[in-house]
């Protein structure tokens, strides 16, 4: 027999062929015996397995077959929460942490700014026509600027100030 | 986590009302009273203890995400088995990708069974009812997953063919072939069977 004649006995089996096929298709089955067994067998399979299902039991107590529910439901009702939040709310969760982070790397960053900024003793720096130069005596707290003026008109007057600061309230200049 | 003994009295609809309210003692309520039906659904097709067992759970998850969307159309029960076979198919297309797949597939199209001429149109003849419930499920066993989920779906769960097409992602051609050669193999195999016992 083909295998579409014997896929179209099972649907008819099944009562899956519309009513006029289906009714040559039962007159088919009734004349040829091959058609006939075949059917018969199906028909034995369907009618063998119809209610027949193995009954299968759980093994787990009621409380612990549950407990998984009941977690799993709460784990994924805290999940559907947070979904929920507005985003500045989301974004207030990854900020915090990151504020916090950004706050403790500035700290460090001035830390090591502090410890590795060399404690100058002389400085200078020059300003149009000016120059100036810096002394720093960390023991005596004080601070001297010598300041001379480079400009033309008192190059050849080759003028030259020092300026000595204390740190401690009072401030004295001397001119050389 | 208590037994709440005046909700084992409950009818179901007050039951999956209260669920859809959000009564989590409720819905604790209807997983016990069909919990084995829905293990079972998920074991016939699974034949995996541990992953029937899995996915049993899952499903009740599920289904309470989707307890809104229960309408009362068919019975609860109903409802969540569907779910819960549609994750066993899931899960065994997963499987499925992960395996080769050829004996199979060489057996859909055209095993030694779907061949052979019809010898015994009756081969569960004498049997009693439990002998033939475990000779079923013996020769369920035997079959792959395919063959046997089709027979599941149509047999057990009664669906038809482009119900079953559906659930399956395969044309209804796929679902007519698979069925008839899971029932001629499951012809065989209880034909096979009946002669061992008689041994």
């Amino acid at each position: 027999m083909k295998n579409e004649l014997e896929l179209k006995v099972q649907a008819w089996l099944d009562g899956e062929l519309p009513d006029h096929e289906a009714r040559r298709m039962g007159e088919w089955i009734a004349r040829d015996s091959e058609a006939a067994a075949l059917a018969a067998e199906l028909g034995c399979v369907k009618k063998a397995m119809f209610r027949h299902e193995t009954a299968v039991a759980l093994g787990e107590s009621r409380e612990f077959y549950w407990s998984k529910i009941q977690r799993q439901i709460q784990r994924e009702a805290g999940v559907r929460r947070s979904r929920g939040l507005p985003w500045y709310a989301r974004l207030r969760k990854y900020m915090l942490p990151l504020t916090g982070m950004a706050a403790l790397a500035c700290m460090l960053l001035m830390a090591v700014v502090r410890s590795g900024s060399p404690a100058f003793d002389e400085i200078s720096s020059t300003g149009e026509g000016m120059e100036a130069v810096t002394f720093h005596d960390q023991s005596a707290q004080m601070t001297v600027v010598w300041l001379q003026d480079n400009s033309p008109a008192k190059v050849d007057q080759a003028a030259q100030k020092s300026i000595r600061y204390e740190d401690e309230p009072g401030t004295v200049i001397d001119l050389q | 986590m208590s037994t709440d003994p005046d909700k084992s009295a409950w009818s179901e609809t007050d039951l999956v009302r209260m669920a859809q309210k959000g009564d989590l003692t409720s819905f604790e309520e209807l997983v016990a009273r069909h919990r084995d039906k829905i293990y079972a659904r998920a074991y016939s097709m699974m034949r995996h203890e541990e992953e029937a067992l899995d996915l049993s759970q899952d499903a009740w998850v599920k289904g309470w995400q989707r307890l809104a969307q229960f309408q009362g159309d068919s019975s609860f029960v109903t409802w969540m088995t569907r779910i819960v076979i549609n994750l066993c198919l899931d899960q065994l297309r997963k499987q499925k990708r992960q395996r080769a797949e050829s004996i199979e597939a060489m057996e859909e199209d055209g095993g030694v069974e779907r061949q052979m001429p019809v010898d015994n149109p009756n081969p569960t003849a004498g049997l009693e009812r439990v002998e033939l419930r475990e000779r079923i499920d013996r020769a369920l066993a035997q079959l792959s997953h395919e063959h046997r989920t089709v027979l599941v779906l149509h047999e057990f769960e009664e669906l038809e063919y482009k119900e079953i097409a559906a659930r399956m992602k395969c044309s209804i051609g796929t679902v007519m072939s698979r069925l008839f050669y899971a029932r001629r193999r499951m012809a065989s195999l209880l034909a096979g069977l009946r002669r061992e016992g008689s041994e």
